[in-house]
């Protein structure tokens, strides 16, 4: 047992300390998985012709027109577009307060974990490698940006409760007839979020540094490497966030700002 | 095991109206405005989203990553042809892209997916089968002949052989609004405005084939506006205008796509025109009107093309006339019901829709509704006379040619004309009834049924209508 992972011959520390040996297997598989999806997509939607074409779009095709038809007013109207309509959900807004709200929880909670994991990982290698820190480095990387961590988690949670909310009492259309693939989604973002904010527990009740060194770890709380929920909360969460994420209902998180994009903002901003 | 054969096809769908499919979030908010919903009872099956649900279903059974991986699954036949049907009980007014929390371009979608459809053998719907042939051969959906594209014409209006203006009249105003024809030309005459028109060189813009789907059957409204757009051309016309919302939809968005680049002319609705000469001062007010009117924006002026407030600045310019608008008006307006081949194809529920389009005419307590589409207008008046309401209904045109000081009426119609031949605000003109049909051999209606309607318009006349009928 080390006190940290060995590469290249210096020691990388983290706060999870969930199984390597599992957790990099199933993060390279789900990632695969992922462009496996996205290319089972692309395929599909390449099979329509693009106007004035003859011969169908293919995968290839169809990427290179998504892109094409997102920037071919200029890259500056492009991110007026991906800035008001992607990222801030502009024609939701218009239309659905309650519901932006919903997504707005929901989508910049889910993107603001994504950015604080990417920005942890950078910065456990960060230390080791460009300033040939010890474990302290990212012990105090790793406190400054918990506080944003549990902002960005109770958003995603309030979205969640929200959404679930306003499908069972608020709707003011009748929900439409195809519904078991919503209950997938909402029902695996649940145990994501419920074993998300179990694992949390049980990490929370160690101190930063105790929880990046193994042998403080074992000793303090012998249940936690290993411990089933916390993996199980890893695990589940790369196969149903990543590598699913092209096959389920979930995909217009990707496919829905795309259009948006590609038709310059939708009716009202073609039609003001 | 052999695999299947997929149960649909993709054609005429482009990769991006496929990306749209799976774009939808199902927020629902398509459906509390589809005006066909709501005129089916809020059937669930023809709400936009249900559609957009279905056929993604369909795709994804055929073509989908597990239909990749193990074969198509096999939808049955009569899926598919509920779901033909469903789709076509739709205007393809727009209203559900307008408001689109994805931004998907509906009225495309459903365009091509009707094509898809047409292709496949399931659509069109009903009568809209009988377009190709109609538009195809007779170059207009109404069985009309070519050499009466003129027969409205009256001898005080004068077209002039060549002018850099033209009027592209319409199959509608043409043949059955003769009114429109006439306001419009005796306008343009009073405006001291030298114009021509194509007359027996003059073909349906084709719209009709192109909402219902079946644009690729002959290629009729390719060649239709190929026809048309090279005769415009070839007689020197630098502007064309249409009193016509359906034909300068088609002009402007069809036509284009189907010359392969812009037009060689500008294309203009004749309430932009209007609105044009009000700015420049030449049009004046000889009369006035004391009504309180509301404007019904048709889907192919307004939402399709983006024309609003030409239509209203000319109404507000009129003397006496009190402009009210309807809760739904502009981006968000209901449709009237007749538009993507539904009046046509599906009457009944063209009806259901004008009836609640009327409604909203009904809340705002106004006497008289315009429009700027002959085909809204015919529709709306069956909705008022289904409903019995007293609101006068008509063209801003017309409206504006008797506020100008001239003559709406038409040739004398003849017995049974349609309804809508003559001015509904201006009631100066009655339509004789239509002579009693030879008895026929076929078994006889119960005594109980009802007695068909009488065609003629109402004859009581407003004050201020001219009450000379020396046409």
């Amino acid at each position: 047992m080390t006190e940290g992972l060995e590469i290249f011959g210096r020691t990388v520390f983290d706060t999870l300390f969930i199984d390597w040996k599992i957790m990099v297997p199933v993060a390279v598989f789900s990632i695969i998985m992922f462009f496996v999806g996205l290319y089972l997509q692309l395929d599909k939607w390449g099979r329509g012709v693009p106007e004035g074409a003859t011969k169908p779009a293919g995968a290839w095709g169809t990427l290179k027109l998504i892109v094409h038809r997102i920037f071919e007013r200029g890259i500056g109207p492009a991110l007026g577009i991906i800035i008001l309509d992607g990222l801030f959900q502009r024609r939701t807004w218009r239309r659905r307060k309650t519901e932006w709200l919903m997504h707005i929880l929901i989508f910049w909670g889910w993107v603001g974990l994504f950015m604080l994991t990417v920005a942890a990982a950078a910065a456990e290698f960060y230390g080791p490698f460009i300033l040939n820190a010890n474990y302290t480095f990212f012990a105090n990387f790793w406190k400054s940006i918990e506080p944003l961590n549990e902002l960005f988690a109770y958003m995603l949670t309030a979205g969640i409760v929200i959404a679930v909310i306003r499908r069972i009492a608020f709707a003011d259309v009748p929900p439409a007839r195809f519904t078991s693939v919503d209950w997938i989604a909402i029902i695996g973002i649940g145990i994501v979020v419920v074993t998300g904010f179990w694992a949390q527990g049980l990490r929370g009740s160690l101190g930063v540094e105790e929880r990046m060194l193994i042998s403080a770890y074992e000793a303090a709380a012998p249940s936690f490497f290993n411990n089933a929920v916390v993996l199980f909360h890893e695990v589940f969460t790369l196969l149903f966030c990543v590598a699913y994420l092209p096959f389920s209902k979930l995909f217009h998180m990707l496919v829905t700002p795309l259009i948006i994009m590609i038709n310059k903002g939708g009716y009202v901003e073609v039609n003001p | 095991m052999a695999r299947n054969k997929p149960a649909i096809s993709l054609e005429n769908l482009t990769p991006t109206q496929l990306m749209e499919y799976d774009a939808c979030t199902r927020c629902g908010e398509c459906v509390k405005y589809c005006p066909t919903y709501n005129a089916r009872n809020k059937d669930q099956a023809i709400e936009p989203r249900d559609k957009i649900l279905r056929w993604r279903e369909f795709v994804n059974k055929s073509y989908g990553w597990k239909a990749k991986l193990f074969g198509p699954d096999a939808i049955p036949p009569e899926e598919i042809k509920k779901f033909t049907d469903d789709l076509y009980n739709c205007t393809t007014c727009g209203m559900c892209g307008t408001v689109c929390c994805a931004g998907i371009d509906t009225i495309e979608l459903w365009e091509a997916t009707r094509a898809n459809l047409v292709k496949h053998g399931t659509g069109p719907y009903g009568k809209q089968s009988l377009f190709p042939k109609l538009i195809g051969e007779g170059h207009n959906p109404y069985l009309k002949q070519q050499k009466d594209r003129l027969a409205w014409m009256t001898p005080d209006i004068k077209i002039a052989d060549k002018s850099d203006i033209a009027y592209f009249i319409g199959c509608t105003a043409g043949y059955n609004q003769q009114v429109l024809g006439v306001s419009t030309a005796r306008i343009l005459n009073k405006l001291n405005v030298p114009f021509m028109v194509l007359g027996e060189d003059e073909w349906c813009c084709a719209s009709a084939l192109i909402r219902t789907g079946q644009q690729h059957l002959g290629d009729v409204p390719k060649q239709a506006a190929l026809h048309n757009i090279e005769a415009l051309k070839a007689r020197g016309a630098k502007r064309v205008i249409f009193a016509c919302a359906g034909c300068f939809r088609a002009a402007k968005i069809d036509w284009p796509k189907a010359y392969g680049k812009p037009l060689p002319f500008e294309a203009i609705h004749m309430s932009q025109f209007l609105a044009e000469q009000l700015d420049a001062g030449k049009i004046k007010w000889e009369k006035n009107l004391e009504k309180t009117i509301t404007y019904h924006d048709p889907c192919h002026l307004g939402r399709h093309v983006g024309v609003f407030e030409e239509p209203r600045k000319v109404l507000k310019s009129m003397p006496g006339v009190k402009l009210v608008e309807m809760e739904r008006n502009r981006h968000e307006q209901r449709c009237c019901g007749a538009g993507g081949g539904v009046k046509a194809g599906i009457p009944d529920l063209a009806l259901g829709v004008a009836k609640d389009r009327m409604g909203d005419v009904k809340a705002t307590g106004a006497e008289v509704l315009i429009s700027t589409c002959p085909f809204c207008r015919r529709n709306l008046l069956d909705g008022r006379d289904d409903l019995k309401m007293e609101t006068r209904v008509d063209d801003l045109v017309v409206l504006t040619a008797n506020l100008m000081g001239l003559s709406t009426d038409v040739k004398p119609p003849a017995p049974g004309a349609p309804k809508e031949s003559i001015s509904d605000l201006f009631r100066t003109q009655t339509i004789p009834p239509k002579p009693p049909e030879p008895p026929k051999e076929a078994p006889k209606a119960p005594a109980s049924a009802p007695a068909p309607a009488p065609k003629e318009a109402p004859k009581d006349t407003p004050k201020e209508a001219p009450k000379n009928n020396k046409k």
